[in-house]
């Protein structure tokens, strides 16, 4: 697996979220991480920009 | 002559013979309950004065007189639901989720409220208020999650179906470590409403039963509109049990290999490799649809990361942004997996969403297009045998390949069937369809499941209680 992201730039991305964590639980998401970035490595692709999500605004029934 | 033994199908028969009384049936799943269910922990809350009520109403439909039960994130009116979390240890909802008042309707008797993982994701996970459920082919193994209870009661015989649902696979993979059928139905087919959620476009509600027969008698009853549910759609039922048969001459079979063959340790590494005990059976299974009729031909589509990635991000996204609030301000009410699990949630960004999502389109177009030339598809499931509940690893949720979370993606209706074992515990593959086609779905599954002996092999520990004999 990847190597884990900084500790410094984890604090930023947990402080940005406002979430409290224990020092174990900023440990355990800091070396999860790297499985995010995958992901989002993953589904960021050129794509057309006419290219539309899976889901789109339906009217509801009345 | 012990009526747990027998299938939802055969049990009908029996009642509507007179042969068997609803009253009979019910007493004798809650004894097996009482007896079994200290070691293999299904159950969260046993209904035992309601559920014997219930089996003196007169016939409605279906599933009169079959006992079954709900995964614990189905609410039930007056009834505790916990969705496995500390943060709904005392929750007793006003309201009836819709599947269960189907159920109902058609005369099924609620036996009780089974084991979740937390929020239907977070699990195995011994830091919860309930111990997690025990494979009842092994009880040292993983009956996998998230509708573990649901599964293992249906296996082990504490139930004749159950309720689960399916977000990434959480029905379909403890319905093949349990050795049972499980279907994830297309999106759209059977109402969420009243359930609780974990992802608002991958979630799934779904039966758990020993055969595909029965399968299709649980989807008679729960399957329709549900002008209440947003994502619910208005497409006729077909009459699922007429659709069975069992041969499949000029059945057109799509077989995914290379999601198994080549993506899984391409794209996940070595941890993902299937055993050769699974090819093998994955292959005898094929070669069983052919002698069956079927004609199979090789399908081709976008590696699995790519599939399984845009699913886990999504369901991440939503997940979290469900239960952003209580991370913020009540974090020790979750328990360790939810959090480590969900949390990572925190850490995404509306762009990477939406690109998830538009990942997803593209995937749903390629698989649609696949699909057009075939009736269904078959793929693998877990492609081994349930590991030790002791060794699953945390992250496995998003380390390692899934070959059910495709089907969320697209939102087809997929099914799991036994195929063989290994070691002992059971192994099974996919059969996945077009849109609303669960009849062609099951109808495949019911033919290869009468053509081979898995599904009539049970866990020793589903064998009639001495009483009962």
């Amino acid at each position: 697996m990847a190597e884990p992201i900084s500790a410094e730039r984890f604090t930023i991305l947990v402080e940005r979220a406002g979430l409290s964590l224990t020092p174990e639980q900023f440990e355990e998401l800091r070396q999860a991480y790297p499985q995010v970035e995958r992901m989002q490595r993953n589904v960021r692709r050129p794509r057309d920009r006419a290219a539309e999500p899976a889901h789109i605004f339906v009217h509801p029934r009345a | 002559m012990d009526p747990t033994q027998l299938t939802i199908a055969e049990a009908s028969r029996a009642i509507a013979a007179g042969t068997l009384s609803p009253t009979t049936l019910t007493e004798a799943y809650l004894d097996r309950i009482a007896a079994l269910d200290g070691e293999l922990h299904s159950y969260v809350l046993v209904l035992r004065d309601q559920a014997l009520k219930a089996a003196q109403s007169p016939a409605r439909g279906v599933l009169h007189g079959i006992p079954i039960a709900l995964k614990d994130i189905y609410k039930t009116r007056g009834v505790r639901t916990t969705a496995g979390s500390r943060r709904y240890l005392d929750h007793v909802p006003d309201e009836d989720a819709e599947t269960w008042v189907r159920l109902r309707h058609a005369g099924a008797v609620l036996l009780g409220k089974q084991e979740t993982h937390e929020f239907a994701i977070g699990g195995p996970d011994f830091t919860l208020p309930f111990a997690p459920a025990r494979n009842p082919w092994n009880t040292a193994h993983y009956p996998a999650g998230s509708s573990s209870g649901s599964a293992v009661a249906v296996a082990a015989g504490l139930c004749a179906a159950a309720m689960g649902s399916d977000t990434g696979g959480s029905i379909r993979g403890p319905a093949a470590y349990c050795g049972i059928v499980g279907l994830k139905p297309t999106y759209g087919r059977v109402s969420r409403r009243g359930v609780f959620p974990l992802s608002y476009t991958l979630d799934h509600c779904g039966p758990l039963t020993r055969t595909v027969e029965d399968c299709a008698l649980m989807m008679q009853a729960l399957a329709g509109y549900d002008p209440q549910d947003p994502a619910s759609a208005d497409v006729p039922v077909p009459d699922y049990r007429a659709a069975l048969s069992a041969r499949l001459d000029g059945v057109r079979v799509g077989v995914i290999r290379h999601f198994h063959e080549r993506d899984a340790v391409e794209g996940f590494g070595p941890e993902s490799a299937p055993s050769a005990a699974y090819g093998a059976a994955f292959d005898a299974a094929c070669r069983t649809l052919e002698g069956l009729g079927a004609r199979l031909v090789d399908l081709h589509l976008s590696p699995l990361i790519d599939y399984v990635d845009a699913n886990r991000l999504i369901m991440l996204a939503e997940a979290y942004a469900l239960h952003e609030r209580d991370f913020q301000e009540r974090p020790q009410d979750f328990g360790h997996h939810m959090f480590a699990r969900i949390g990572l949630g925190a850490f995404l960004t509306a762009a990477d969403y939406v690109e998830a999502t538009r990942q997803r389109r593209e995937l749903a177009v390629e698989f649609a297009r696949a699909l057009s030339g075939v009736d269904v598809a078959v793929s693998a499931n877990a492609t081994g045998p349930a590991p030790r509940i002791d060794q699953v690893p945390v992250y496995s949720t998003f380390a390692r390949a899934s070959y059910t979370g495709p089907y969320n993606l697209t939102g087809s209706p997929a099914l799991s069937v036994p195929i063989g074992f290994e070691d002992g515990l059971p192994l099974a593959f996919q059969i996945a369809g077009k849109p609303f086609d669960e009849a062609g779905v099951m109808r495949v599954g019911h033919a290869f499941e009468q053509a081979t002996p898995f599904h009539r092999q049970r866990p020793p520990i589903a064998a009639s209680l001495p009483s009962q004999r």
